[in-house]
């Protein structure tokens, strides 16, 4: 955790700077999702990666997740494991890939 | 203005740091994590007591369907008591007999109470808030206020859930799952929606669920942050880590619950269609309704918390009994460590095994196969920590105190609720069972004489602490006693009917299911004969048994007296310890004064040594105490190095 | 007797005790909006019409997320500031902080708004149109000379009240109505009362009588000195009248018999969408009552222009496509989705149309406000036409649906973020004095969730406004 003067002013300047590409790439997403990509899930997929990586930078740097204490890491992977286990699972069971279509 | 308004408050908050609370502020808003605790668990037991109630009123109408209700008479004779009896109940029962809308309320209620403001609230909420700060050695939970606050939230939802009995509607009659679509459309033709049983439960259980994150927060801060020194995670109890599981149950299983709560309520009042899917009739007419939603939604979002809730319950159980059992019998936990482990990866498993309650749905043959196997996998986890217990027996010079009959009569009860289940976990066989009453008898067998017997047995283990009396232990036989006899007379039976094809919602008990209750054998043949002894006239088939369950119940009934009775008259009358350590046990809660004041501890209390100590050889007394360097001294804080500091990642 | 560790960190968990709180409940958090977003991807792979695309206000919504993103730095350049005690920069970031949640509610407000006033009406053929109701949707059902009121035997969910669900629609002044003893009556709060009272006693009476066990529903008859119109939504009957129905029942139980005078519905068109209609060129909606053969004659246009474009943009050189139009959700609006932005079809507009019809699908909530009629062509839908309708609200479809319930507890929480930062900037001025490391805490670990807030909202806009 950056205590010392300095650190919190270099960390002001961070902050800016991402902030910045945050909204460079929020523009980036709403220019892109005009475009048709070859398939919509193409579009769907392209805009969920540029949301993740936007969560990401809000996660690591607004944060602190690129610097905090070991615990919260354990609770957070064990809530995003959760999460993505609700994920698919709801998504299979609204598409099961074994599921005979031509029978 | 506002300044003068601030500081005036300010001076106001101060004043009453260093003032001894009133008695508003000692026992009502009591921000103490012992009151607090106590306020939990007596709530608990009331509505325990109440929901207890309801499914006597079921097991009536089961057994003797169209009679009416014993002491209907006296009840209506008894002014005040007959208005608050027909608001409730005598609404729907004409002449005293119950009927199918009452029963389907009671049936959704009995569910609803017994598990989110009866177990849930004296299992978790009550012990965790009382013992394990104590436990940990500190002197209050993390946030006292939102303690506090977590009460008075569980408190509305408690009194919401009551309340919606006194509508005009009455109180929800879907099932305490609450399916939908039937329970996004039935009953909609109100006057006003809002004034409705089924909406005032969805908001009772968003005041539940925000009362029961605010208290895992909690309990989870509280074990990380605020453990006494010395108390490393290995020297913990087994009791605070399987609360540390639970909590984590609540904190991240609930929120599903929350959503599938909210997205009922928006079908119930602005008619949107989460759980509808499109083209529904009702009635041989077309709702009016957009579609395109699924049922099959609903499920999922509920059985996501309702699976891990099974933990929720059972998980405390086992936790008290790890400490009632050592205490005991004079041994050491066995294998402690591999009941930490399997615990956590019981907590991490119940997540993935939701849809095992709904193989019936059609979800499809991987998902069914994916859950058949995390289903089987989760029984691993629950067979170590029930074997541990069970071994933790071995060779031990047992005191059969009652809250040791509790606990050991747990261990075959969970046994056969738990083996009872496996058969459950094969999509084959659940197709058959699914909805009988083979279902209710495997997860009353875990929950009713598993986990209520192991909150008994913590009862008569805490008392003490509580109230400086030993709760009486003759009473505490006779309460055991009939408890056992009953709960296996109710719920035993079960199966049989249940193989037989009796469906769980049936509110004459299968009268005019001819084909289905006609069924006799061995069983009802001898249920019939030894009514016969004494002069009734119990039918010979599967119908009997309903009969023999409605006595089990009612001997169950008469075995509670005993307690309440012990449990009040003990406060003043019971036999006053003799000293902060009555049961001679070995962890830091025995360390305070009895009853423990606000602050807990009177000396800097550290930990140097394992939760569950007893009988070491070669010590002159068969316990030895986590915070006593020799028997009988204290160690000095100065004897525990300081804890590392952890390294923070960069 | 302090609890530990509320401004110094544990050291060997390296934590404050707030900071490992609201790291547990915003694992609570992710578990809510996890719920939500499967629920979202649940209802979406699973949806049985197009899934909406851009349909919301993009603007509003890109708006919001500059808004947020801002306050996210503003409230960590106020911790900053804080902890390097810059007091008054501190303030004025905190306080730019919550003015941005305000801005952000007061956008999303915006956006609400226009959804209620916006209507969607689905014909029996499958065709929707979308417009405005420009007086609401009312029917009227006159000839009512009795109400029977049911005044229910116990307490029950549906008792007769006929003074707060039957009178206030009566279409003018409400008739003095004759009690079945003959007297004449004004139906009004005391009046009812002792009506039913009466009712009551005579029940009970019955009962007795009879030796029945409970207290019977009781009827009551009470007759308008004049014939009586009733005018009201139907959202306040019981059930949704059929077409051309003899009674209907109110909310309280009572009904009336009569005849439906008007029960037909005008709308303001602003769109047809005929992708569900599976005979297009003959869909109700270009019957000559209603839009007529002028805009078939539009539809028929723009869809010849659509597929010219799609050919000419995925078009193989051999006759063919590279695309299955058929798959093309963009390719299936632009053929069947018909925008309306005039009382007549401007037949060489096209590429005008379709701009608009991509920058704001369906804005046209806004221009409602301006006038009426003048810049939609007007229908008067028969009731047995009418399939479903509803204003862009949960009820539409699964799709607004989700988007409400999503965005309405994503707003909760803005306020409720706002709120409690509010607190810290307005209310903790006596800790900024005397322990601001402590505020500097609290300030943390309220960033924390508006962090929060804003990191879900960067999947929110995505999913609801641009995909």
């Amino acid at each position: 955790m950056a205590d010392s003067p300095q650190e919190i002013q270099k960390q002001v300047k961070k902050i800016l700077l991402i902030g910045a590409i945050l909204i460079f790439f929020t523009v980036v997403t709403v220019a892109l999702s005009y475009v048709e990509l070859p398939s919509h899930s193409l579009n769907i997929i392209v805009g969920m990666i540029l949301a993740t990586i936007k969560a990401a930078l809000v996660a690591l740097v607004f944060m602190h997740l690129n610097h905090e204490a070991k615990l919260v890491y354990k609770i957070l992977a064990f809530t995003v494991a959760f999460v993505l286990a609700l994920f698919l699972l709801f998504y299979f069971s609204v598409s099961d890939p074994l599921v005979f279509k031509d029978f | 203005m506002s300044a003068a308004a601030h500081t005036h408050d300010h001076a106001h908050d101060h004043a009453h740091d260093h003032h001894e609370p009133g008695f508003w502020g000692k026992y009502i808003f009591s921000t103490d994590h012992k009151t607090i605790g106590i306020q939990y668990a007596i709530s608990g037991l009331l509505f325990l007591l109440f929901g207890f109630f309801l499914m006597l009123l079921m097991r009536w109408s089961i057994a003797y369907p169209g009679q009416p209700i014993p002491g209907f008479q006296v009840i209506n004779s008894i002014p005040g008591v007959s208005w608050v009896f027909n608001e409730m109940i005598g609404r729907w029962a004409p002449g005293g007999v119950v009927n199918g809308e009452l029963y389907n309320m009671l049936g959704a209620m009995h569910g609803t109470i017994m598990v989110f403001l009866g177990i849930v609230p004296l299992g978790f909420a009550g012990f965790v808030n009382f013992v394990m700060p104590l436990q940990i050695g500190t002197i209050d939970m993390a946030f006292p206020r939102l303690n506090m606050w977590s009460y008075w939230l569980f408190f509305v939802s408690g009194i919401g859930m009551l309340a919606s009995f006194f509508l005009g509607t009455g109180s929800v009659q879907t099932g305490w799952t609450m399916y939908s679509p039937l329970a996004s459309t039935t009953s909609l033709a109100v006057t006003n929606i809002w004034l409705h049983g089924h909406t005032w439960w969805l908001l009772s259980m968003v005041f539940n669920i925000s009362a029961s994150l605010l208290g895992s927060v909690n309990v989870i801060t509280t074990i990380i942050n605020l453990r006494a020194k010395g108390l490393t995670w290995m020297r913990m109890s087994f009791f605070c880590w399987a609360m540390f599981i639970v909590a984590f149950l609540l904190l991240l299983a609930f929120p599903p619950l929350e959503v599938a709560a909210l997205l009922q309520l928006s079908d119930r009042v602005f008619g949107s269609s989460f759980f509808l899917p499109t083209g529904l009739m009702e009635g041989g007419q077309h709702l009016d309704i957009s579609g395109g939603g699924s049922p099959l939604l609903y499920q999922h979002l509920f059985w996501f918390l309702a699976h891990p809730e099974v933990y929720v319950l059972i998980l405390p159980a086992f936790a008290i009994l790890a400490e009632v059992i050592p205490a005991n019998t004079r041994r050491p936990l066995w294998g402690y460590k591999a009941m930490v482990y399997a615990g956590l990866t019981l907590g991490f498993l119940s997540f993935l095994v939701w849809a095992h309650h709904m193989y019936l749905t059609g979800m499809g043959t991987m998902m069914s196969t994916y859950f058949q196997i995390t289903t089987v996998l989760i029984s691993v986890p629950s067979v170590i920590l029930l074997t541990c217990l069970m071994i933790s027996l071995w060779g031990g010079s047992i005191r059969f105190t009652p809250q040791m009959l509790f606990a050991s009569a747990f261990l075959p009860m969970f046994g056969i609720g738990g083996l009872t289940g496996l058969p459950l976990a094969f999509t084959f066989i659940d197709l058959a069972l699914h909805d009988t009453y083979y279902v209710i008898g495997h997860f009353h067998y875990v929950v009713a004489p598993g986990t209520i017997f192991g909150l008994f047995a913590g009862v008569y283990h805490w008392y003490p602490k509580a109230t400086g009396r030993i709760m009486n232990d003759f009473l505490g036989k006779l309460h055991f006693w009939p408890s056992l006899v009953g709960m296996n007379l109710i719920f035993a039976p079960m199966f049989i009917q249940g193989m037989g094809g009796f469906h769980r919602r049936w509110y004459d008990g299968g009268k005019y299911f001819e084909q289905t209750s006609s069924v006799s054998n061995w069983f009802t043949e001898l249920t019939s004969g030894v009514f016969g002894l004494f002069g009734m006239n119990v039918p010979n088939n599967l119908l009997g048994l309903n009969v023999l369950m409605t006595f089990g119940a009612i001997i169950l009934m008469l075995g509670q007296v005993p307690f309440i009775l012990n449990f009040w008259l003990s406060i003043k009358g019971g036999k006053k310890v003799k000293n902060d350590n009555p049961w001679d046990c070995t962890t830091l809660e025995w360390a305070t004064p009895t009853p423990p004041p606000h602050g807990n501890f009177t000396f800097d209390i550290v930990a140097v040594r394992g939760p569950y100590e007893y009988s070491v050889p070669g010590l002159g007394q068969d316990f030895f105490p986590q915070w006593e360097s020799s028997p009988g001294k204290a160690a000095e804080p100065s004897a525990v190095p300081a804890a590392p500091a952890a390294a923070a990642h960069h | 007797m302090d609890i530990p560790y509320t401004v110094t960190a544990r050291p060997d968990t390296g934590l404050y005790n707030a900071k490992v709180g609201i790291w547990l409940f915003l694992a609570s958090e992710v578990m809510l909006f996890g719920g939500l977003f499967s629920s979202y991807i649940f209802l979406r792979v699973g949806a049985d019409y197009p899934w909406p695309v851009h349909e919301l206000n993009v603007t509003l919504g890109f708006v919001n997320t500059l808004v947020l993103i801002g306050s996210s730095v503003t409230v960590l350049l106020a911790w900053a500031n804080l902890k390097l005690r810059n007091i008054g920069k501190y303030k004025m970031y905190m306080v730019i902080t919550v003015l941005c949640a305000g801005a952000f509610m007061v956008n999303k407000s915006f956006e609400y708004k226009a959804k209620f006033q916006h209507y969607s009406v689905t014909l029996t053929d499958g065709t929707i149109l979308t417009g405005h109701l420009p007086h609401g949707y009312e029917i009227e059902f006159g000839d009512v000379t009795t109400l029977n009121l049911t005044v229910a035997g116990k307490h029950s969910a549906v008792d007769a009240d006929p003074v707060d669900y039957v009178v206030p629609y009566i279409k003018g002044e409400a008739p003095k109505f004759k009690t079945e003893s003959g007297e004449e009556i004004v139906l009004d709060k005391a009046s009812f009362k002792k009506l039913r009272a009466e009712a009551h006693d005579k029940a009970v009476a019955k009962a007795k009588a009879d030796g029945l066990k409970e207290t019977p529903n009781w009827n009551v008859k009470l007759t308008a000195a004049s014939p009586i119109t009733f005018v009201l939504p139907p959202s306040k009957l019981l059930a949704k009248p059929t077409p051309g129905a003899t009674a209907i029942a109110f909310r309280d139980g009572t009904t009336v018999e009569g005849k439906m005078i008007n029960d037909k519905m005008t709308l303001e068109v602003d769109g047809i969408d005929l992708r569900a209609t599976p005979d297009k060129e003959k869909s109700l909606a270009f019957d000559e009552h209603y839009l007529g053969e002028p805009w078939k004659k539009a539809f028929i246009d723009q869809r010849e222009h659509a597929i010219a474009e799609f050919n000419e943009k995925y078009g193989d050189g051999k006759g063919g496509t590279t695309r299955d139009p058929l798959k093309s959700a963009t390719h299936q609006k632009h053929m069947f989705f018909v925008p309306i932005h005039s009382a007549t079809p401007e037949v060489h507009d096209h590429a005008k149309a379709e701009g608009e019809h991509k920058a704001e699908a369906h804005a046209p909530a806004e221009h409602a406000e301006g006038g009426h009629g003048g810049h939609h062509p007007e229908v008067h839908l028969e009731r047995q036409h009418v399939h479903f309708f509803s204003n862009f609200t949960p009820k539409l479809n699964s799709y607004y649906a989700i988007y409400f319930v999503l965005t309405g507890l994503h707003g909760l929480h803005v306020v409720a973020g706002a709120m409690v930062l509010g607190y810290f900037v307005f209310f903790n001025g006596r800790m900024l004095r005397e322990d601001p490391e402590r505020l500097a805490n609290r300030v943390e670990v309220g960033g924390l969730f508006w962090h929060f807030v804003d990191l879900v909202w960067i999947f929110l806009f995505p999913l609801l406004y641009l995909l």
